[in-house]
């Protein structure tokens, strides 16, 4: 679908005329109906674990459990990372280190909070004291949520939301496989209530971890297409992060360098996915654009795509690459400087007239995502109740834009 | 300036080291301390599993249980998880349940009521019950005020005042007189009985006197304990003495008291009155005595009947005359009578050794330490 009906005049003009009646208000009300006016001088915090990153960083796992006093570690991954044997050799530098550990590999893509009770009782019942994660987003989401859970002795769904973890979770080492999730530098969890089918964000600076391990090594047995999703979630933090209305200047800065490294690392690692330096440019690319949405938190694009990925199972990745566009052209009167100087990074031909919306949908193209939500089975019926949950997402009150339920249903549709 | 003797790094271990490469190289972290001061109130938590005293941390505003030890839970039936946040008074005797609340509001409302202790049960999940002595201290917490209760298990000690109860009442109803004392003699107990034969009003007045004043010889007393601690047991008679200074004849019997370790701990003396069997006595031994007297006297009254019956025997087998043998005939019915009267003796005599032979006649014992006084020997 295109996204050019939004764009007239420089002005945002929407099929429904609901986007439009709110741009048009916006020029008389600035700031206080859709979007929230920032400040240089705004209160800002900045919260960063411990990194290290650089060929080899897997290897100080040991040395750093060994550190942090852990004397039975849970070593939280997934069958696929396992089965690539980053997972053996996490496990060999625990051992080098003198550090016994068990393994917890029952999790799924976009884990669930049943799983995550089972690795919380694994870790009770081993009477392990710190968590070494290894995996993308969902061991290391997974590995967050059974810290909580086994600190606070509560399920996992009563941490639903922001600071609602009373108590700090055990040591959490993360040895990211992907170049996407950023779970290991950021403040979030994302878990399926698999009860009610849905994705609950859970947001505290409890969550996040304590040392990120950023080895490029792992990277490289990723398939093609996780490669692609993982890229695309990346670029989505980063954009989302820049646009935000919690951003600040030290998040910009690492926003604005993770969009830099995506635009020219992920196009190229998949041409080359051997080359390690790519790899380690869209890892880094990763880090800097967790940094900054940890801290800047995100917007719509994650609140629809949490939606999305709780009632479809869908990776996560390709739900915010098919949903970007649509929330850019949406979201971009409330911040256009912003977008503007998103969409100069990615413009090809200078020049000639694109948007930002355009250029983002010209570029997850390029990279082979294609589809539509469509094609990937999201009927038009269940619009109302993607959205109605997008609309009461933690993401959603970041958005440059504040969205009413019936917006989030005009941009499902158009990303139809 | 560098004071110690170390090795400097080289400059590629220290530019390592400054990068945060370092082994030791770490953000700043409370868990590993953390982690070992859990370690120790593990520690201590495991030992406080291990007292048999059921230990209960309660909200003083609630009185909910925050808190138990593993031995609560023994007590009570219950897992830990089961017992926390129930009221702790769902878990004594109803009779005490009022008294402890009021407890919780003093020391709620921060009023004198440090501790209380008292005697109840605990009352398990299933209707058992556990006599307990239950100690209940005010205890602040951070700003949260708690009550630790802390219940021991008393069934053994109620058994055993049981016993000693009856072994009390034993000692108190006996109508010997019994007699407890240190080492040194000196009365620590004299139950009714010593009291009555000894002619005083109650027991405990005697207490802390010395047991040579009930002996007509005050040096029996130190004998009696010098013996004791020597031999351990003793069975002797003598002469006590009476309130108003009267003696009797009494037995005393002792031991010493040792505890598992055979150290001995104290005396015990039995004390009965024997006048009366020592009167019955005497009486026998003169009796028997008469009786021998009389006996020697028949013998010699026959002997001499026989001497004039001989002559008289010798003189008529002289007389050629008819009466002549009558009077032999006389003669021969006054020896059978006489030899009747000999055998009597004898047969007395036998029962006379069989007598002395039972003891009821025997000479009095050689008195092994008490000089036998008479009480004649008193009197003057
Ligand atoms: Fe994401």
């Amino acid at each position: 679908m295109d996204i050019v009906p939004y764009l007239v005049n420089n002005g945002l003009i929407s099929a429904t005329g609901i986007l439009l009646g709110l741009a048009v208000r916006n020029r008389f009300t600035t700031g206080c109906r859709i979007m929230i006016q920032r400040n240089q001088l705004d209160l800002r915090k900045f919260v960063v674990p411990e990194f290290i990153c650089g060929y080899g960083a897997l290897q100080l796992a040991g040395r750093y459990a060994r550190n942090f006093g852990m004397k039975q570690v849970l070593l939280v991954t997934d069958p696929g990372v396992r089965a690539a044997g980053w997972a053996d050799a996490v496990g060999e530098s625990l051992t080098e280190a003198g550090v016994p550990f068990t393994i917890f590999d029952a999790i799924s893509p976009n884990p669930r909070s049943g799983q995550v009770m089972a690795g919380a009782e694994v870790y009770h019942s081993e009477e392990c004291n710190g968590i070494v994660a290894v995996g993308g987003g969902s061991p290391m989401d997974c590995a967050k949520g059974i810290g909580i859970v086994s600190s606070n002795m509560q399920d996992i769904l009563t941490f639903e939301g922001v600071d609602r973890v009373p108590v700090p979770a055990p040591p959490l080492i993360c040895i990211p496989t992907t170049a996407g999730s950023s779970a290991d530098v950021s403040q979030f969890a994302i878990i399926t209530d698999e009860m009610r089918r849905r994705k609950i964000a859970l947001v505290s600076k409890a969550l996040v971890p304590d040392i990120s391990l950023l080895d490029p090594r792992p990277l490289t047995t990723m398939p093609l297409e996780l490669t692609v999703d993982t890229g695309m979630d990346a670029l989505c933090h980063a954009i989302e992060a820049y646009v935000s209305n919690a951003s600040s200047p030290m998040t910009d800065l690492h926003a604005l360098e993770a969009i830099r490294l995506i635009h020219s690392a992920l196009p190229a690692v998949i041409e080359d996915p051997e080359n390690l330096e790519l790899r380690f440019s869209t890892l880094l690319a990763s880090l800097h654009a967790g940094l900054a949405f940890s801290n800047a938190s995100l917007g719509a694009t994650h609140a629809m795509a949490h939606g999305l990925g709780g009632v479809y199972d869908l990776p996560h990745g390709r739900c915010n690459a098919l949903l970007l566009e649509h929330v850019i052209a949406a979201n971009y009167e409330a911040a256009p400087d912003r977008y503007d100087r998103i969409g100069a990074i990615f413009d090809r031909e200078p020049g000639e007239q694109t948007t930002p919306a355009g250029e983002i949908a010209a570029f997850r193209r390029s990279i082979g995502i294609t589809a539509t939500l469509t094609e990937l089975g999201i009927r038009e019926d269940a619009i109302p109740t993607l959205a109605r949950r997008a609309y009461a997402d933690p993401c959603l009150v970041t958005n440059p834009r504040r969205l009413t339920c019936e917006d989030i249903e005009r941009i499902y549709e158009h990303a139809l | 300036m560098s004071m110690h003797s170390e090795p400097p790094d080289d400059p590629d271990t220290l530019r390592e080291k400054i990068i945060g490469l370092g082994e030791t190289s770490l953000h700043k972290s409370y868990y590993p301390e953390l982690q070992s001061r859990l370690a120790e109130l593990e520690r201590f938590r495991a030992l406080l599993d291990q007292t048999h005293d059921a230990i209960f941390l309660i909200h003083a505003e609630t009185g909910r249980l925050a808190d138990v030890n593993a031995s609560a839970g023994m007590y009570l039936d219950c897992s830990k998880k089961e017992l926390l946040a129930t009221p702790f008074i769902n878990w004594i005797s109803p009779q005490k349940k009022a008294v402890f609340d009021e407890f919780a509001r003093r020391s709620c409302e921060q009023l004198p009521a440090s501790r209380w202790t008292c005697i109840a049960s605990l009352v398990s999940r299933e209707g058992r019950e556990t006599p307990v002595e239950i100690t209940v201290r005010s205890v602040t917490f951070g700003d949260k005020q708690y009550l630790v209760a802390i219940a021991r298990d008393i069934t053994d000690r109620l058994q055993a005042e049981r016993e000693l109860k009856i072994k009390e009442s034993a000692l108190e109803s006996s109508t010997n007189g019994i007699l407890i004392t240190d080492l040194a003699g000196t009365i620590m107990y004299a139950n009714p009985g010593f009291a009555s034969i000894f002619g005083y009003e109650r027991g405990e007045m005697l207490a802390g006197r010395s047991l040579e004043i009930f002996f007509a010889n005050p040096a029996i007393g130190k004998k009696v304990t010098d013996l004791l601690r020597k031999n351990h047991a003793i069975t002797e008679e003598t002469i006590g003495v009476r309130n108003g200074g009267s003696p009797f004849h009494i037995q005393v019997s002792g031991s010493v008291v040792q505890n598992d370790a055979g150290q001995p701990l104290c005396i015990m003396l039995i004390v009965m009155d024997i006048t009366e069997r020592i009167l019955i006595d005497q009486l026998k031994r003169e009796t028997c005595a008469q009786l021998g007297k009389n006996i020697e006297q028949f013998a010699i009254l026959g002997d001499h009947i026989r001497n004039p019956l001989q002559v008289i025997v010798g003189y008529a087998e002289m007389i050629d005359d008819p009466l002549a043998k009558m009077i032999l005939d006389q003669s021969d019915r006054i020896d059978e009578i006489i030899t009747q009267l000999d055998r009597g003796w004898v047969e007395s005599a036998n029962v006379r050794q069989f007598l002395r032979r039972h003891g009821d006649d025997a000479e009095p014992r050689v008195e092994t330490f008490i000089q036998r006084f008479s009480i004649k020997d008193w009197d003057s």
